[in-house]
């Protein structure tokens, strides 16, 4: 037989049953339609995920923080005094030690420091390392000086570029330049706005102290009249070393004098004369105070409300250089950009290697596209179990239509057909109505992703603050390739049983059969 | 379609049955439908059977025709040992060495007349052009030709009976098997279809099988007449 007669011969008999033959397919179509759909749109969405993320960056930053480990221990041992019973003066002992924990501070496991950082640039596929400083200090312009809040700031910082009234914002992470805001320059006594313009370009001087103690009486001033110069701090620690030996000639009673001087006790081992730093800048420019709407969008705070911003790597010397206990202790936080999504894992697993902690937001990520994944593999097979059910249609149909053609298959096989041929000729009809209804199916769901697509565009473009522009429905040529094969293949299988039996009729049988 | 007789050394022996039986049924209530016939036709015979209903003479013919496969015995059709070939070449035989007509036309309903005649020529690997042309052409033979595009419902029972004539003799097989072939029709018409399919094989040099229940028609066509009985030839 030729191959165009094993193709025509299914052919006209598909035709002749046209009812029948369109039922069966309409199965085929509507299971071709749903797993067309469920894998295009699982494709689709995957593919608008990652490259809604590719462009917000946001999956290639990993937050790196330090973790906390116990408090430092007590400088002094605890001890019970009196007479108690063994367990009660444990229990005592307990809470004590609770206590005096909880006035400590907790101190890093891993300090975030200077070499800690470079190991992180130093990581393959880290692209980017920007550390979270904040801090204050002294801005000291000629011969005034004022206490501000100091932050690192991104050159690339869309919203801070904004902000700039007067000269400009960073070029670079690491040049040695300052941006301050107007209310700063108000504070360091500029009194016009060509006094403003002016400042861009001239030195800003930063004074980093290391506090002398734990409870500033300064808090308690500052609240008072505003502003916090240098010559104030320094009178103020000046007080602080005078007043226990003052405290007789303030007429206070006996009980509340020892009571002060207990408070002002100082350490028991000799203090260091504690270092400050001075840092001089360039002022680059002179930024306004953020609008409310700036403030309502996603911001940093730090960035929003700080009077002094310094490129980030600038920053993160200045605070290295700054008095010792920083420098000991080192930063709480920094961000680290990969050159790739695919990298951040790696480089999660190095950094977390070094002893701190760090999380990405591809994580979650992932997680959300496990979902995603898992209800695109529920729909997919909800439409593998549409086809089953289709090609059980297919089976049965095509067995009723070869119990109908029995006397038929008869005379085929009396003037010389073979059984290979007759199986063939079934088979291919099983071929042609999957192939047909895979065709179709696709072509179904091609057609009913356009509306679709506007349907999620609207819905996206509504609750989300996504602009869509691609097609979340995608048919590359492997999802149209496999959605025909797969049915064709269903569709075959269904027509294995009835081809097998249609070859296996007796002809003489047949003939016979009325 | 036509090939060499790949046994020609035996001479002008087309058909050769030894000690043939066909059994039906299971081993509880066996129907033994032929007892062991032996016979021989020549190349060219025209032989009828005749007998009673049941006596075997379809059962034989579809031996000859290879649709079924004898019990026991020895059967030889135009070269074909028919008890030893496989199943492919049993049908490959069906198709070109030997034509069947039966008493009920076997047309299918479906196909026109020309798609009818046809159909052992796709079987056989014909082109399509070819096969149309000759397909037509042994309609028009039948004097069909105008009748080509009509499906068999449209068709008058000698019509019918004429295109299976054309269908069996289409590929010009050796051998033509006739199972009651006017068993149907008005003795007119039959006598019409019979003319035909006479003129055929005389033409040809064919052989002829022809089993019918018409002693006039059986006397008058053939060369021989072979009467069986109780599955057996009657001497
Ligand atoms: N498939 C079968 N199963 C069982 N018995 C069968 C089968 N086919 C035929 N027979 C029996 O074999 C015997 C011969 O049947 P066959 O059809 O050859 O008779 P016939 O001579 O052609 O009769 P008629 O003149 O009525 O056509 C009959 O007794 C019939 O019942
Ligand atoms: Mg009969």
């Amino acid at each position: 037989m030729r191959l165009a007669d094993l193709l025509s011969l299914p052919l006209v008999a598909l035709w002749q049953q046209k009812t029948r033959t369109l039922l069966t397919t309409l199965g085929v179509i509507f299971g071709a339609f749903v797993l067309a759909a469920s894998l295009s749109i699982g494709d689709g969405v995957q593919k608008t995920i990652n490259r809604e993320m590719r462009r917000v960056e946001f999956a290639r930053r990993i937050e790196v923080s330090v973790s906390w480990g116990p408090a430092a221990p007590a400088a002094r041992e605890t001890r019970i005094e009196g007479t108690f019973n063994e367990s009660r003066r444990q229990r005592l002992l307990k809470s004590q030690q609770e206590m005096s924990q909880r006035t400590r501070f907790a101190r890093p496991k891993i300090a975030l420091n200077q070499e800690r950082l470079a190991l992180i640039r130093a990581l393959p596929h880290v692209e980017q390392v920007v550390p979270d400083v904040n801090d204050h200090g002294f801005a000291i312009l000629e011969n005034r000086s004022v206490n501000t809040t100091l932050c690192r700031a991104r050159p690339d910082d869309e919203t801070c570029k904004k902000r700039v009234v007067a000269g400009r914002f960073f070029e670079s992470p690491a040049e040695n330049a300052a941006v301050i805001t107007e209310d700063l320059a108000y504070r360091l006594g500029v009194r016009s706005d060509a006094a403003l313009d002016a400042l861009v370009g001239t030195p800003l001087v930063l004074e980093f102290r290391a506090p002398k103690t734990e409870a500033p009486i300064g808090l308690y001033l500052a609240n008072q009249n505003g502003d916090m110069t240098l010559e104030t701090q320094q009178a103020l620690e000046t007080l602080m070393d005078r007043l226990p030996d003052s405290l007789e000639k303030l007429g206070l009673s006996t009980v509340a004098a020892a009571a002060i001087r207990g408070a002002l006790k100082k350490p028991e081992e000799p203090t260091k004369p504690m270092p400050t730093t001075r840092e001089t800048l360039t002022i680059a420019g002179v930024l306004r105070a953020p609008s409310d709407e700036e403030l309502n969008a996603p911001h940093e705070y730090s960035v929003m409300h700080a009077g002094v911003l310094l490129p980030y790597e600038t920053a993160a010397a200045v605070f290295f250089r700054g008095p010792d206990p920083k420098r000991k202790e080192g930063l709480n936080n920094a961000s680290v950009l990969v050159d790739h999504e695919d990298h951040v894992k790696p480089v999660l697993a190095a950094i977390r290697g070094l002893g701190l902690e760090a999380r990405a937001m591809v994580q979650f990520i992932d997680r959300q596209r496990l979902i995603y994944l898992l209800i695109f593999a529920g729909m997919t097979c909800v439409a593998a179990v549409a086809l089953v059910v289709s090609a059980i249609g297919i089976g049965n149909t095509m067995f009723m239509s070869i119990l109908e053609r029995t006397r038929e298959i008869g005379i085929m096989k009396a003037i010389g057909a073979d059984n290979l041929h007759l199986q063939l000729i079934f088979l291919i009809e099983g071929a042609v109505i999957g192939v047909v209804g895979g065709i179709l199916g696709l072509l179904l769901a091609l057609a009913a992703s356009y509306p679709g697509d506007s349907w999620v565009r609207s819905m996206v473009n509504r609750d989300l603050d996504i602009k869509l522009e691609d097609s979340i429905f995608v048919f590359p040529p492997w999802l149209a390739a496999s959605v025909i094969a797969f049915t064709a293949l269903v569709a075959i299988l269904a027509a294995v049983y009835p081809a097998r039996h249609a070859a296996r009729i007796d002809p003489v049988k047949a003939l016979r059969h009325e | 379609m036509l090939k060499p007789e790949p046994e020609s050394s035996a001479g002008e022996i087309a058909i050769r049955l030894r000690d043939v039986k066909k059994t039906y049924g299971s081993d509880g209530a066996p129907v033994h439908a032929l007892r062991g016939v032996s016979l021989e036709i020549g190349r060219g015979e025209r032989v009828a059977f005749m007998g009673k209903s049941g006596s075997g003479k379809s059962t034989l013919l579809n031996l000859l025709g290879g649709l079924d496969r004898a019990s026991a015995g020895h059967l030889s059709v135009a070269g074909h040992d028919l008890g030893r070939i496989s199943r492919r070449a049993l049908a490959r035989f069906r198709s070109e060495s030997v034509g069947m007509i039966f008493q009920s036309f076997n047309l299918i309903p479906s196909r026109t007349a020309l798609e009818n005649v046809e159909l052992p020529m796709i079987f056989a690997g014909l082109a399509p052009r070819d096969r149309r042309a000759l397909a037509a052409h042994a309609l028009e033979a039948v004097g069909l030709g105008a009748r080509l595009d009509h499906r068999p419902s449209a068709l008058s029972g000698g019509e019918n009976q004429r295109v299976a004539v054309a269908r069996a003799l289409v590929n010009r097989p050796r051998i033509v098997l006739a199972d009651e072939p006017t068993g149907n029709l008005d003795s007119e018409t039959a006598e019409t279809v019979m003319t035909l399919l006479l003129e055929h094989v005389a033409q040809n040099g064919t052989t002829l099988v022809l089993v019918t229940h018409d002693e006039e028609l059986g006397r008058s066509s053939t060369d021989r007449v072979l009467r069986l009985k109780d599955g057996q030839v009657a001497q």
